[in-house]
């Protein structure tokens, strides 16, 4: 088991954040998933940068977010 | 990302761009535009500088060639930022619903925040220098968010002038960043005083020549310092310009 905090990571190329604790339901990433987790060759989905070029971040969330959209 | 550097112009990373080819969909322009990209810190392809300083991961000198050339419209969240045109015309589409042609000494703050678009032209025969600088923002998704303003070197000559950050007259932006200018045309010794002394101070000269606290620096040449109580800038007798940038560590 794995009590290390859920850590938020951002892409370094556009912005993009990935939150271990939400995951990314629409690429097949469930809630929960470790960025250790996300496979070495996944992208940004929205620059295509690489994984290793995202940085841990500790900056908390701005009031009212996140806000999860269900997937349709 | 805390140690304090000089980098001259020659040493920072370079990229250059066509509009043509695997980067079309990307960059912008017809039949034929180049964009070059002189980067201090770490980005896109050059990744074998530094990190970036402070809060500050992106500071992009960058040269848009040829009539609509630029980045075509595209996505981003949480950076803030910024662009100060040095040279020609831009023209800047964002999805907060801004549509502005900025030309020399324009400048604006764009929080993509939660999530934002934005398109960089551009649109003229003429060459446009343009100066990205691009901040972690203080908290994640926030709502998007621009501002514009002008540096008007005419009436501004030999004073710091704050531009963005939490000063009078500047664009705030949500962190704890001071982007500052001096453009001068005389001799003189100022003195820049940081917030506190666990700021740190990024000073990227423009045009001219200028010495930062005893080290001489040329046309884009740079110098990140930490731990200064007051920067000594000395400038000399012919044009001088300058971007300064204090950051939280």
């Amino acid at each position: 088991m794995n009590n290390e905090p859920l850590k938020r990571w951002m892409c370094l190329g556009c912005g993009f954040l990935y939150d271990e604790a939400l995951g990314s339901a629409e690429h097949g990433l469930a809630p929960g998933t470790r960025w250790a987790d996300v496979p070495e060759d996944w992208v940004c989905p929205d620059c295509g940068t690489p994984k290793h070029m995202f940085e841990m971040v500790e900056i908390p969330y701005a009031p009212g977010q996140p806000v999860v959209r269900p997937i349709a | 990302m805390n140690a304090s550097f000089v980098l001259r112009a020659s040493e920072r990373g370079y990229n250059k761009f066509l509009s043509t080819g695997d980067s079309a969909s990307y960059i912008g322009g017809h039949p034929e535009a180049t964009l070059t990209r002189h980067s201090s810190f770490d980005f896109g392809p050059y990744q074998s500088g530094q990190r970036g300083f402070g809060r500050l991961r992106v500071f992009g000198d960058e040269l848009f060639s040829g009539p609509g050339c630029g980045y075509n419209i595209h996505r981003h969240h949480n950076f803030i930022i910024c662009a100060f045109v040095l040279k020609g015309q831009l023209t800047h589409i964002n999805t907060v619903g801004n549509m502005d042609q900025l030309t020399a000494g324009d400048y604006y703050a764009f929080s993509a925040g939660s999530g934002g678009k934005h398109c960089e032209l551009n649109l003229r025969n003429e060459d446009t220098n343009i100066l990205y600088v691009w901040i972690m923002p203080d908290q994640l998704l926030l709502p998007p968010s621009y501002g514009r303003s002008r540096f008007d070197a005419a009436t501004e000559r030999n004073r710091i002038v704050s531009l963005v950050g939490n000063a009078d007259g500047a664009i705030r932006v949500p962190q704890d960043v001071k982007i500052s200018r001096l453009s001068s045309d005389k001799a003189m010794t100022l003195d820049y005083t940081p917030t506190s002394k666990e700021h740190g101070v990024y000073v990227f000269v423009i045009e001219g020549e200028v010495v930062v606290k005893d080290t001489p620096l040329a046309r884009r040449d740079s110098t990140g310092i930490w731990g200064g109580e007051r920067i000594k800038l000395r400038t000399g007798v012919e044009d001088a310009d300058l971007l300064i940038i204090e950051t939280a560590p």
